[in-house]
């Protein structure tokens, strides 16, 4: 029974916290600000722009223009209309960006330039090649001429694929990677002080052992913040897709994978320090000041790596994604953006795990050593001499 | 038999136990009174292993008391202590399967609890909106629910209303006559100790000064007083007893001290002869009294 007592607290910890009105709010606002960067990017142009065109009877070019939609960067679907008036009243309705009638390309107040060119060049291309044929020539004359690519691109140093939109995908798993490590961390304190501040604590410690307290907290609360983000993630991978700000879902799911990766091990990193800083004070008012080492460490390391969206291969940057604690942060970032080497990967892996292996038991015994002295904040020495 | 073996606690200079032994037999109620400051509270917390002791031993049913064993224990703290925004019943399940219960065992017990408590309110209220007296009887169902083979309570009655005083007193007495608990606790209501215990242990600075059925304690401990009321005598009548010495002197009577070798007949013989005798009763001691005179003695040792 003794192992299960740890599960006991974790279920606590994470249904009471589920219930509470500020885990749906900020739930709510963290869903809120994830849609506004996504609908600001797609407004922005970062995704593939979409249009719809109607096209009246039957139309070579809009077949032509639909099939070379991609290479102009677009995408185009075509409504069909057997009646132009019906097609013009689409337009003016707004459910149609332009309306094709034979060679004739009406738009309401402007045609996207974009779509003008396409249907221009579809044009001219199909004109080119029933002159060819006019002029005998066979269908290896008309594939000549008719080659949408004559030219061959290349570049002479080819940089990392879709940097621009990585860069976006990466300052959204930075801010919320950031957002769930404090915010969940500071829950785990608080969470202690009101245990402490309530004196449930003695009547808890007669039954348990502190340190299966400790565990129990963190794992409930670790648990709901990791569910938090992966609905959260899941949620701006949807809402991505449909606002087509994310045109790679192969890139965004990895990402969100990261960024759930390197939650559990910050987290796993942070979590025992936010509970020994609790323990250590006994009222909700203290607790700003027992946490100003870790918050300042957690937002040093949240500053270095914005800095790495600019420069992902910067020395600070790159020592600051191997270190525990910094690379919880700094790592993602660098892995989203390409720029992390799998030797270093596997560096702030091993590291992380280390020093967390070697926190958590450390931290327990101070937890345990202060968690049940209520009054002036302990010192951190008592605390370690107090479990000994 | 829960047993506390020559247990020594200190805070930095302060000595708060200094040697305390004391054991509470199966289906016994046992008061444990002091003054303030005296370890009742670090005696307390050392037996639930909250605090741990310098030296000495916490022993149940003859084997030294580890965690295992201290999960089927119930205590209610000094500092009463419950999570003030989680709901009542839900509160009492949960520490419940702390102890180990199954979740409909415990949702059982505690039910059954609320209701022999007789704690108004609805169980799906939370702690922190209930009155006192009532967040007081919950924290009781906290150290109840698990149906504990052994009760350590700290101050149980302070803060209860008479009608509390009551319900408490007659769960303790269940407890230990039905269920053959044993049950400890302190108290500064030394009327209420007297009424409900079987045996008192008395602690002073860090000491247990004495300890056993009130009624020995009396017998052993108390000075022999007469309260002797004689009509028409002189007031200084029984100064030529030997071994008598005044104590008193209320509403025209008189309390006399005996010692060892004075003899109550020989006081009565004289007061006949001084006068009418209008009373003439031994006074027993109250505990409050007792506990004054035991913790005198040591002030003066």
């Amino acid at each position: 029974m003794t192992g299960r007592v740890w599960a006991l607290v974790a279920r606590r910890d994470f249904w009471v916290r589920l219930r509470e009105r500020s885990f749906i709010v900020s739930t709510l606002i963290n869903l809120i600000v994830i849609s506004i960067l996504i609908v600001l990017r797609a407004l922005s142009g970062g995704g593939t722009p979409g249009f719809e065109l109607a096209v009246v009877g039957t139309s070579a070019v809009a077949d032509r223009v639909a099939a070379s939609a991609d290479a102009f960067g677009m995408r185009l679907a075509l409504a069909p209309y057997e009646d132009a008036g019906a097609a013009r009243d689409a337009l003016a309705a707004g459910e149609v960006d332009a309306v094709l009638e034979g060679e004739t390309l009406t738009g309401l107040h402007a045609v996207a330039p974009q779509l003008t060119q396409a249907v221009q060049a579809a044009a001219v291309s199909l004109r080119i090649e029933r002159r060819i044929e006019a002029l005998g020539g066979g269908p290896e004359d008309v594939a000549f001429v008719g080659n949408a690519q004559p030219v061959a691109v290349g570049v002479l140093s080819p940089g990392a694929p879709d940097s621009e939109a990585n860069a976006g995908i990466a300052f959204i798993v930075v801010i919320l990677l950031y957002g769930q490590l404090f915010g969940y961390g500071v829950w785990v304190a608080s969470g202690v002080i009101e245990e402490k501040a309530s004196r449930v604590v003695e009547l808890l410690l007669a039954t348990i052992r502190a340190r299966q307290l400790m565990a129990g907290k963190i794992l409930g609360i670790g648990v709901l913040g990791l569910l938090q983000l992966t609905f959260i993630a899941s949620f701006a991978i949807g809402l991505g897709l449909v606002t087509g700000a994310i045109e790679l879902p192969a890139s965004a799911v990895a990402a969100a994978a990261i960024a759930i990766g390197y939650f559990i091990l910050g987290f796993a990193f942070y979590a025992s320090l936010f509970a020994v800083a609790g323990s250590l004070v006994t009222r909700m008012e203290e607790l700003q000041n027992a946490l100003v080492p870790i918050n300042l460490f957690i937002f040093v390391s949240f500053f270095i790596s914005i800095g790495a969206l600019a420069d992902p291969d910067g020395t600070l940057v790159t020592v600051a994604s191997v270190l525990p604690g910094s690379s919880a942060l700094a790592m993602p970032v660098r892995i989203v953006l390409g720029a992390a080497t799998p030797t270093q990967i596997v560096l702030s892996l091993v590291l992380s795990i280390g020093a967390t292996a070697a926190l958590i038991p450390a931290s327990g015994r101070l937890y345990a050593g202060a968690v049940l002295r209520t009054g002036a904040r302990v010192k951190l020495r008592d605390a370690w001499r107090a479990a000994a | 038999m829960l047993e506390l073996i020559d247990l020594h606690r200190r805070f930095g200079e302060t000595v708060a136990l200094d040697g305390v032994t004391f054991s509470v037999p199966e289906g016994a109620v046992v008061g444990f009174v002091g003054r303030n400051g005296a370890g009742k509270t670090t005696a307390m917390r050392i037996a639930l292993g909250v605090l741990a002791a310098d030296a000495g031993e916490v022993r149940w049913r003859g084997a030294p008391v580890d965690l295992a064993v201290r999960r089927r224990f119930g205590y209610m703290p000094e500092e009463r202590g419950l999570y003030p925004r989680m709901r009542v019943l839900e509160q009492l399940v949960y520490l419940g399967r702390l102890h180990g219960m199954t979740p409909a065992h415990a949702e059982e017990r505690a039910t059954a609890l609320i209701d022999r408590l007789q704690v108004v309110g609805d169980p799906g209220s939370r702690v922190e909106s209930l009155s006192l007296g009532n967040q007081q009887r919950i924290q009781l169902a906290a150290a109840l629910v698990h149906e504990p083979d052994v009760l350590v309570l700290d101050e149980p009655f302070s803060g209860l209303d008479p009608t509390g005083v009551d319900v408490l007193a007659q769960v303790l007495l269940d407890e230990a006559r039905t269920r053959g608990v044993p049950v400890v606790f302190s108290s500064h209501q030394l009327e209420l100790v007297e009424r409900l215990c079987d045996a008192v242990v008395l602690i002073d600075r860090g000491r247990v000064v004495a300890d056993g059925p009130i009624a020995a304690l009396r017998a052993s401990r108390a000075r022999r007083l007469l309260r002797v009321e004689v009509r028409g005598a002189d007031a200084d009548w029984y100064e030529a007893l030997p071994g008598v010495r005044l104590d008193a002197a209320v509403d025209g009577a008189v309390v006399l001290e005996l010692d060892d070798e004075a003899d109550p007949q020989r006081v009565l013989d004289l007061a006949r002869a001084q006068g009418d005798v209008r009373a003439f009763t031994p006074v027993e001691p109250t505990l409050a009294q007792l506990f004054r005179e035991v913790v005198d003695e040591g002030v003066t040792a």
